[in-house]
C-alpha cells in the first residue's frame, strides 16, 4: 500500500508536469510540422493516458455493454482528430486543440480500463481495425496531392503518411504479438 | 473431451439449421446468376453489359461469402457440439451481422449494379463506372461488416479452443512432434480448424485496410492509390479467404468421414508436418496472381511459383493418402455422405491440379484470363467445397442412421455430379481455346475461332447447368425430406 502510494506521488506529478509541457509549453513547436502535431503530440498524450491508468491497476471497466461504448467513442475520436478539419482547427484555436489534448489522454486512459476486462476477440479486433485504419490513412495522405490541412505543406503531409504507414506496420506485428502471446499463454492457465 | 449437454448441442443445432437454410436458399440464386451470365456469353439472351457484370460480381462476392460462411458455420457446430463450449447468443450475433451484409451486398449489386468483379480491381471501380458511387459506398460497407463479422467468429472459435486444448501450440499439434508420452492429444478438426482460420485473421486485417482505402476514395475521387499495392491487397485478402474455405471443408471430412468407415482418423506427426507447412504457405501463395505485373519485383514472381506448388502438396497429399486408408477395404456402406465426401476429395484434387499448372509461370503466360482460370476454381469449389457442405448438410438433416438409403438424394447427387462436370469442361476447353474470361459476350473478339467456340462451349455450359439444377432440386427435396422426417421424430420421441 505505502509503495503504491509513493509510486503514485512520483507518477501523477510526472504526469502533470509532462501534460504541461506537452499541450502548453511546447505546443507551438509542436504545431509548426504536421508529423510533429500528428505523430509525436498527439500520441504523446495518448500513452499519458495509458501511464496514468496503469496507475490504477485496480480500475476496469467490466460492463460489456460499456465496454464496447467506450471501444467506439475511443475509436470515433482517432477518427474525428484525424479529419483535416479538425486538425486545422486545433492548429489555431488553442482552447479547441487543449481540448484534442485532454480527449487523447482520456482515450488512452479509458483504453487501459476497458482493455484489462474485454473478450480476447474484441480487443483483437479493436486492434486489427486502427491497424487497418492508420494503414489506411498513411497510405492515403502519402499519395494525396492536394493539400488537406492549411496549416501545413504538402511535403509534411507526405511525410506524416509515410510515418503513419510505419506505425501501422508496427501495429499490426503488435496485433500479431498479443493474439499469439495470449492463445499461447492458454497453455499456463 | 468435454460433455456438452443435450439442451446445448439442441440449440447450436438449431443454429447450425438456420446457417443451412439461408445457405440452401442463396446457393441456387447465386447459381442463376452464373447461368444468365452463360446465357448472355451464349448469345441466347440480350443481357445488357451492366446487368451482365453486377450477376458477375454478386456471383463472385456471393459466393466466395456464403461458401466461407458456411464453412465456418459447419466447423462452428462441430466444434461446439463435441470439442468445445462456444457462446451461442455470440453464434446468433454473427448469423446477423452476417445478414446485414449479404443484404447491403444484394442492394449494392442488384438495386445499384455496383459490377467490378469480385476482385474490385483497383482503379476499376473508380474509373468509368456505370453504376452510382453510392453502390460503391454501399457495397464496400457491406463487405467491411461482413469482414468485422467473420473476423469476430473466427476469433471467438480460435480462443475458445485454445483455453479448452492448452493454448496455441497444443492447437498445432506441436506437442506430437516432441518425444513426450503424456501428450494433450487433439482431434484431427481441431487441428484443421486452428491451421485454416488464423491465416484468415491476418487476411481480414488486410482487407479491412484496402476496404477502407476504397471508402476512402469513394468520398474524395481525386484520390489515387498506386495499382500494384492495392492489386496485392485485395488478392492477399482474397485468395486467402478462399484458400481457407476449402481448408475449413477439408476439416470436416477428418472429422466425419471415420463415423463411415468405422476407422480413425487421428493426427500424427505427418499430419502436423504438413498442415503446419500449409499453414506458412498459404500466406504467401496468392503472389500467383500477379504473373502478368511487369513492375512486381521478380524474385516475388518466382516465390509464387515456388510457395503455390509447396502449398498445395503436403495438405492435399496427407489428407488423399488418409482418405484412401480410411476407405480401402474398409466395411462401409457407401450412402450419400460419404459418397460426396469421396467425390469433394477428387474435386479438390483435379481443381488443385488445374491451379498449379495455371500457377506454373511457363503456363500461365498462356492461360493467363483465359476461361481456364474459372475452370480451376470452379472445380474446386463446385466439386469440392460444394460437395463436402452438402455432404455436410446431409449429415446435419439425418436422423439417427446416417447410412440409410436414399435413392432420391443419390440420384439428385449423380446428375449434379454429371452436370457439374459437363459445365466445368466447357471452361476448360474454353481455356484451352484461348476463350477470354470476363468478357460479358464474345462478339467483339476480333478472331473467328476465338468467338465461336467461346460462344458455342458457352450455350453448352448452359445446358449443362441445366442440368445440374434438375440434380440440385432432387437433393433439395431429399433433403426437405429428410427435415420433416427428423422434426416428426423429435416430436415423437417428446409426447
Amino acid at each position: 500500500m505505502l509503495k503504491r502510494k509513493i509510486t503514485l506521488s512520483i507518477t501523477l506529478p510526472l504526469i502533470v508536469i509532462a501534460f504541461y509541457l506537452i499541450s502548453f509549453y511546447w505546443n507551438e513547436w509542436f504545431c509548426i510540422t504536421m508529423p510533429r502535431h500528428q505523430l509525436v503530440q498527439l500520441p504523446s498524450m495518448f500513452f499519458l493516458g495509458i501511464i496514468l491508468a496503469l496507475c490504477f491497476p485496480k480500475l476496469f471497466i467490466n460492463d460489456i455493454s460499456w465496454s464496447i461504448a467506450t471501444l467506439i467513442f475511443i475509436m470515433a475520436s482517432l477518427i474525428f482528430w484525424m479529419l483535416p478539419h479538425s486538425i486545422d482547427y486545433a492548429v489555431i484555436n488553442n482552447s479547441f486543440n487543449r481540448l484534442m489534448h485532454i480527449n487523447m489522454l482520456l482515450d488512452g486512459f479509458l483504453l487501459v480500463l476497458v482493455f484489462r476486462k474485454i473478450f480476447f476477440e474484441l480487443k483483437i479486433l479493436f486492434l486489427g481495425m486502427i491497424t487497418a485504419m492508420l494503414l489506411a490513412s498513411g497510405i492515403t495522405l502519402s499519395v494525396f496531392n492536394i493539400l488537406l490541412c492549411s496549416s501545413f505543406t504538402i511535403e509534411q503531409q507526405k511525410q506524416t503518411g509515410h510515418s503513419l504507414i510505419i506505425i501501422a506496420t508496427a501495429m499490426f506485428v503488435f496485433t500479431a504479438f498479443i493474439f499469439f502471446r495470449t492463445l499461447k499463454q492458454q497453455s499456463k492457465s | 473431451m468435454i460433455q456438452i449437454d443435450s439442451t446445448e448441442i439442441k440449440k447450436q443445432k438449431k443454429l447450425a439449421l438456420t446457417w443451412a437454410i439461408t445457405f440452401l436458399i442463396l446457393f441456387p440464386v447465386l447459381i442463376t446468376l452464373g447461368l444468365l451470365m452463360r446465357l448472355r456469353q451464349g448469345e441466347i439472351t440480350e443481357t445488357g453489359p451492366s446487368e451482365f457484370f453486377s450477376y458477375m460480381t454478386l456471383h463472385g462476392l456471393g459466393m466466395a461469402g456464403i461458401l466461407f460462411t458456411f464453412a465456418f458455420a459447419a466447423l462452428w457446430y462441430l466444434n461446439s457440439t463435441r470439442y468445445v463450449r462456444l457462446n451461442l447468443k455470440f453464434g446468433w450475433f454473427l448469423y446477423f451481422l452476417i445478414l446485414i451484409g449479404v443484404v447491403g451486398l444484394l442492394y449494392g449489386t442488384l438495386i445499384g449494379k455496383f459490377g467490378p468483379g469480385w476482385y474490385m480491381l483497383y482503379p476499376l471501380p473508380f474509373k468509368g463506372t456505370f453504376w452510382p458511387a453510392w453502390a460503391t459506398k454501399v457495397s464496400v460497407i457491406s463487405l467491411i461488416i461482413l469482414g468485422v463479422a467473420w473476423l469476430l467468429g473466427i476469433l471467438h472459435m480460435i480462443y475458445a479452443l485454445a483455453k479448452q486444448y492448452g493454448g496455441l501450440t497444443n492447437l498445432l499439434g506441436w506437442q506430437y512432434l516432441g518425444k513426450k508420452e503424456n501428450i494433450t492429444e487433439i482431434p484431427s478438426v481441431v487441428l484443421i480448424t486452428t491451421i485454416s482460420l488464423i491465416p484468415g485473421v491476418f487476411a481480414l486485417i488486410i482487407g479491412a485496410a484496402m476496404l477502407i482505402m476504397y471508402l476512402l476514395q469513394s468520398f474524395e475521387p481525386s484520390l489515387a492509390f498506386d495499382p500494384l499495392m492495392m492489386k496485392n491487397m485485395v488478392m492477399f485478402f482474397g485468395h486467402t479467404l478462399v484458400n481457407i474455405t476449402m481448408y475449413c471443408a477439408v476439416g470436416w471430412v477428418y472429422a466425419l468421414l471415420p463415423e463411415f468407415t468405422h476407422r480413425e482418423w487421428k493426427v500424427n506427426k505427418a499430419v502436423v508436418y504438413s498442415w503446419n507447412a500449409s499453414f506458412f504457405f498459404i500466406l504467401f501463395a496468392y503472389l500467383h496472381h500477379l504473373y502478368m505485373d511487369f513492375v512486381q519485383p521478380t524474385s516475388l514472381q518466382y516465390l509464387g511459383q515456388v510457395v503455390s506448388y509447396s502449398s498445395a502438396i503436403p495438405a492435399t497429399g496427407i489428407t488423399m493418402f488418409g482418405v484412401i486408408a480410411q476407405v480401402y477395404h474398409a466395411k462401409m456402406k457407401w450412402s450419400i455422405i460419404p459418397l460426396m465426401f469421396l467425390f469433394g476429395m477428387a474435386g479438390w484434387a483435379i481443381g488443385g491440379f488445374a491451379a498449379v499448372v495455371d500457377s506454373t509461370i511457363a503456363l500461365n503466360s498462356s492461360l493467363h484470363n483465359t476461361l481456364w482460370v474459372p475452370a480451376h476454381f470452379h472445380t474446386y469449389m463446385l466439386m469440392g467445397v460444394v460437395l463436402f457442405i452438402f455432404g455436410f448438410l446431409f449429415y446435419l438433416f439425418s436422423g439417427k442412421d446416417k447410412e440409410e438409403k436414399d435413392g432420391l438424394g443419390k440420384a439428385g447427387f449423380w446428375i449434379f455430379v454429371l452436370g457439374s462436370y459437363g459445365f466445368l469442361l466447357m471452361f476448360y476447353l474454353g481455356g484451352l481455346n484461348s476463350v477470354p474470361r470476363r468478357y460479358s459476350n464474345y462478339s467483339g473478339l476480333e478472331i473467328d475461332h476465338v468467338r465461336e467456340t467461346g460462344a458455342h462451349l458457352a450455350q453448352c455450359a448452359a445446358l449443362f447447368v441445366g442440368v445440374l439444377l434438375v440434380g440440385l432440386i432432387l437433393m433439395y427435396l431429399s433433403l426437405f425430406c429428410k427435415l420433416i422426417q427428423q422434426k416428426v421424430s423429435t416430436k415423437e420421441s417428446n409426447s
